[in-house]
């Protein structure tokens, strides 16, 4: 070891808390970006395995009934690799009717395979269920344990054959409201179709044809082979190139009738959650890992500068002893290089093992993808390099104009630069009929601007994040508010049967009210004839839904002259009003053209609206697929043509418990801002006290108390605190704002909405970090030796 | 005597905003080898700028500064930090150790520059340190403090040993010994070795072969001692 590098070693040492800041931040800097990208990566290395080893479909085909000859064209199609049909149902659970499953009968599994954690591989021959190892998890299920489902008359019960994992049911929830999956009451199962019974598929075919005696049945239908009648609702498709898919979607559209949406995998509900939790990494990633590094290069240039200020004749020495410039150079940079290596390599391995391990086990909680490792990639490891440089680069930049000087010059004491015409301003005007101590603030605040911009710098990122941890919060409570408690006027919502009668409908209707809607899947063609998937909400619910403007003040959705659409979507598409769009329900080309007659916010879903009345204006059939109820149906989930019953306060319930997740994730970042404030003023505090222990001494020579001293001290500390508050809290504003725009998904529509409450609480906290800091530090004062402090300045 | 030092007609003027001052207005004289010389003159003569143009830690405005026959008043920054490491060894009123090296570490630190360094632990036997080999500085009084910076620069084997005001932070009898320390220096080598001493303090310039006299930035002397007192003979 080199001289020079010992030397290196013990001034780090002497200096041990400024340059364990800059470590800190770089390491926690370097942290939050491996550690994001870590498990980023792991979300999207992981995905994309079980994506292609268990062969994730590229198509989703809804419609009614497909036949087998339904399957066999789409197979025939040209880029077709492979189809498969499957009868997907919403059963409920015989046992728990708060509980469902959503059943897939198949007749094989080459599609979409399954990832079996445990049990047996899919054989069409066997008899049992495969069932979703999340909800198997939670409900305590076990392979050879049985489960019994009932789905309108059919009612089976299934021994469990294995529980597993398939790659479009990553993230599956019992309804578009519910923002989470609530795995305890609603898994994916899967069964043979040899499962369903002839008897049911029977009766469902003879209440079609309106046949009620099976005799008059068999007589009409000869050799009925029950298997051609099963009415399967799904057909996914596997394609050879995907970059011509937009044709296979085509000829299908072209050559199956009963096809009513044709929808791309990432169009759908479990690629797209995905995808947008992998964006929303994304989207926090440079904030938080930038704001740390930004710290630790304000830390530098302090330390740095107070370092080398200090070394100004080791220096000039170094130099008088021959030691080349570069050498020298090198020697000091090394300062900067080798903490923020160390830090940014124990970054590395903290985002790896402890960021990206957490978060990664945190989203596969979520979502149901097997074998999420965190990955760190090269990207990690260039931006930790980079972080290294630029450390290093600023350590030289605020190096090197002490080792441009000649030696001669170095070796000479530095006289503190007073520039007389910087410090004019407190001789005059308000400030001449201050104080002392104000006008001795001031003007060690103009001669230290550095040091007081690195202050306000970190003090301000402290109060920021407290602000944007608690605003989030907020933010999210009023989302739940505005959702479920303004725009959601119900209790209950009955989704009714694809199949049900007009009659059913009016018997529901008569017992629960006529408070209803359809969804329609609609595609809508912009002006260089692109479509884009989209719904109409076909509104017939009078005050059981309701719709807010972009101030959130209630509107009706009254204009029976055309449709509303939400003000995201508008913003996206630039629609105005008066535009008119081109749409078309699926399974139906008939295009039709509505003007829009006006715009509503919605949190949840960016679509359009429209009246009962418009719809049947055009021809079209209201059939309502939902009624909204205000009934007691806690012990009523059941019900005779009703496929599920929603209770509000499940709804809630689960997004209460993502708040929970939420709260501990805000603890940790308040966490984070406080120990960010406490370095950060112990930092400036320790190199503004050793700066002016001199001049305190010198004060407490003249017979200044140590009172009097320490308030001189902590009134610095007190000013940069209030304008970094000042300061902060916009920038919270703004930061929240900014996160919550890059994090949700295009889907959303919930911006900012933080509390008055929240700004006091920062507003506090960050002041009273900085004032205790400020005082635990001004204790020094009492300990100032008088006659060492002044000796050893000579 | 062989000539060493040939300082010619030079001039050094300082900036300091619109100001100019000359700290040097064409100072000459010569320097032989193997002299022990002092430089005289009082607070704001320019012989501490002398002692800098000399070693190479700054340059002059104009005029030659010639060492061993070659113009180093010609040289540029690298060439003159070369000239430094291999011929220049530098004495500090104020010692200017590196605080966080041990005494060995402070010596061997110039083995990082020069190609055959003298022995750090030889010399500090002969600095009279070797028990404090170990010790970093501030455990040290200020004569020792002063002899470590002696270890260092006669470590390199200087071809010019420049002392600027050695003894000014001492008491009278530890400054004795570091002179004494430097006139060792200076006999040893087969008497070749050239010490220059820069102070303020005229009972030194009792000690030296050559008292140069500065005043203004002018050389106001040059004389021989022929008959240099011994260090014990001063009176301080």
């Amino acid at each position: 070891m080199t001289k020079l590098t010992k030397k290196m070693i013990r001034d780090i040492k002497l200096n041990l808390s400024q340059f364990i800041t800059i470590f800190l931040m770089v390491m926690i800097g370097v942290m939050a970006y491996s550690g994001i990208e870590a498990y980023m990566n792991g979300m999207i290395n992981a995905a994309d395995k079980f994506y292609s080893e268990n062969n994730l479909q590229d198509l989703n085909i809804m419609g009614i009934g497909f036949s087998k000859e339904n399957l066999d064209k789409i197979k025939d199609i040209n880029n077709v690799k492979n189809a498969e049909r499957k009868l997907v149902l919403n059963a409920i659970n015989s046992y728990d009717n708060d509980k469902g499953y959503l059943i897939s009968f198949i007749e094989s599994n080459e599609i979409s395979k399954f990832y079996v954690s445990e049990g047996e591989e899919f054989d069409v021959n066997k008899s049992g269920v495969w069932l979703d190892k999340f909800y198997a998890d939670e409900n305590n299920l076990h392979v050879g344990d049985k489960i019994k489902f009932k789905y309108d008359s059919l009612e089976l019960e299934e021994k469990i054959l294995g529980t597993i994992q398939v790659p479009d049911h990553l993230y599956d929830v019992k309804d578009e409201s519910e923002l989470l999956p609530n795995r305890e009451i609603y898994g994916f199962a899967y069964v043979s179709v040899n499962e369903i019974p002839e008897s049911y598929i029977k009766s469902e075919v003879m209440k079609n044809m309106n046949i009620e005696d099976e005799t008059i049945f068999d007589m009409y239908v000869k050799d009925f082979n029950y298997k051609e009648y099963i009415p399967y609702n799904y057909i996914m498709v596997d394609v050879d190139n995907t970059e011509e898919i937009s044709q296979v979607k085509k000829e299908i559209e072209d050559t199956i009738e009963n096809a009513l949406a044709i929808i791309n995998i990432e169009d759908t509900p479990s690629y797209q959650m995905y995808q947008g939790e992998i964006d929303e990494g994304k989207a926090y990633v440079g904030v938080f890992s930038g704001l740390f590094l930004f710290i630790a290069v304000l830390s530098v240039i302090t330390t740095m500068t107070r370092v080398i200020n200090k070394q100004r004749i080791q220096i000039g020495t170094l130099k008088a002893l021959g030691f080349k410039d570069f050498r020298v150079l090198t020697h000091y940079v090394g300062y900067g290089f080798w903490v923020s290596l160390l830090g940014a390599l124990c970054g590395l391995i903290a985002g790896r093992f402890f960021i990206g391990e957490v978060f990664l086990g945190m989203e596969m909680d979520y979502f149901e993808v097997p074998n999420g490792v965190p990955i760190i990639t090269i990207q990690s490891y260039i931006v930790a390099g980079l972080v290294t440089l630029g450390i290093s680069l600023v350590t030289y930049l605020t190096c090197r104009k002490q080792l441009r000087e000649n030696p001669a010059e170095t070796l000479r004491l530095e006289l503190p630069k007073v520039k007389s015409n910087s410090l004019n301003i407190t001789t005059k005007g308000f400030f001449k009929e201050t104080g002392f101590s104000t006008k001795w603030n001031i003007r060690d605040i103009v001669r230290n601007k550095i040091r007081t911009i690195t202050g306000i710098a970190g003090i301000t990122g402290c109060c920021l994040l407290i602000v944007c941890a608690l605003g989030m919060l907020n933010s999210m409570n009023y989302f739940i508010e505005l959702q479920f408690e303004d725009l959601y006027n119900f209790n209950y919502k009955l989704s009714l049967k694809e199949d049900i009668s007009d009659e059913d409908t009016k018997e529901l209707e008569d017992k629960y009210g006529a408070n209803t809607s359809k969804t329609l899947g609609i595609e809508i063609k912009d002006k260089d004839g692109n479509r884009n998937s989209n719904n109409i909400f076909v509104y017939d619910a009078n005050e059981y839904v309701r719709f807010h403007d972009d101030k959130d003040n209630y509107i009706n959705i009254d204009n029976d002259g055309g449709i509303y659409v939400t003000y995201k979507l508008a913003e996206t598409k630039g629609y105005k009003l008066g535009d008119i769009i081109n749409w078309h329900i699926y399974g139906d080309n008939n295009y039709y053209e509505s003007e829009i007659v006006g715009f509503n916010r919605d949190p949840q879903n960016q679509n359009v609206t429209m009246t009962r009345n418009y719809l049947e204006s055009l021809g079209i059939e209201y059939k309502p697929d939902t009624i909204y109820t205000n009934l007691d149906l806690s012990n009523n989930k059941d019900i005779q043509n009703v496929e599920s019953v929603q209770d509000i306060n499940t709804l809630k319930d689960s997004i209460s418990e993502m708040l929970s997740m939420m709260k501990s994730m805000i603890i940790i970042i308040i966490g984070v801002a406080v120990v960010l404030g406490v370095v950060i003023i112990y930092n400036m505090g320790v190199l503004s006290y050793s700066e002016k222990q001199y001049q305190f001494a010198t004060l407490k020579v003249l017979g200044f108390t140590d009172k009097k001293i320490k308030s001189i001290f902590i009134k610095q500390n007190n000013w940069i605190a209030i304008i970094s508050i000042i300061l902060g809290l916009p920038g919270g504003n703004y930061l929240t704002d900014w996160l919550f725009k890059a994090a949700i998904d295009e889907q959303y529509d919930f911006g900012t909405h933080i509390n008055v409450e929240t700004y006091i609480i920062a507003a506090i906290g960050t002041y009273l970090v900085s004032y205790l800091v400020s005082k635990i530090l001004s204790k020094k004062i009492e300990k100032i030796d008088m006659v060492s402090s002044l000796k050893s300045n000579e | 005597m062989k000539e060493l030092i040939k300082f010619k007609n030079v001039k050094k003027t300082y900036k300091t905003g619109e100001k100019t001052f000359n700290a040097l207005d064409g100072a000459s004289f010569n320097i032989n080898k193997g002299e022990l010389v002092v430089i005289l003159g009082p607070s704001g003569a320019g012989k501490s700028t002398i002692l800098n143009l000399l070693g190479g830690m700054d340059k002059a405005t104009s005029g030659d500064i010639i060492i061993d026959g070659e113009n180093i008043a010609k040289y540029n920054d690298k060439q003159l930090t070369n000239y430094r490491a291999e011929n220049i060894g530098f004495i500090f009123q104020f010692y200017n150790i590196l605080p966080t090296l041990t005494v060995l570490e402070n010596v061997e630190i110039v083995n990082d520059i020069v190609k055959e360094p003298k022995d750090a632990t030889e010399i500090l036997k002969e600095v009279g340190l070797d028990k404090h080999a170990n010790r970093f500085p501030n455990q040290l009084s200020g004569g020792e403090q002063q002899r470590v910076s002696i270890a260092r620069a006669v470590a390199k084997k200087p071809l010019l040993l420049l002392c600027d005001e050695p003894t000014g932070a001492l008491d009278s009898k530890t400054g004795v010994e570091i002179l004494k320390l430097l006139k060792t220096q200076c006999e040893s080598n087969n008497g070749d070795n050239t010490v220059v001493i820069v102070t303020h303090n005229s009972l030194i310039a009792e000690i030296a072969n050559r008292v140069i006299k500065i005043k203004n930035g002018k050389v106001e002397s040059n004389n021989i001692n022929k008959t240099p007192k011994k260090i014990e003979e001063i009176e301080w």
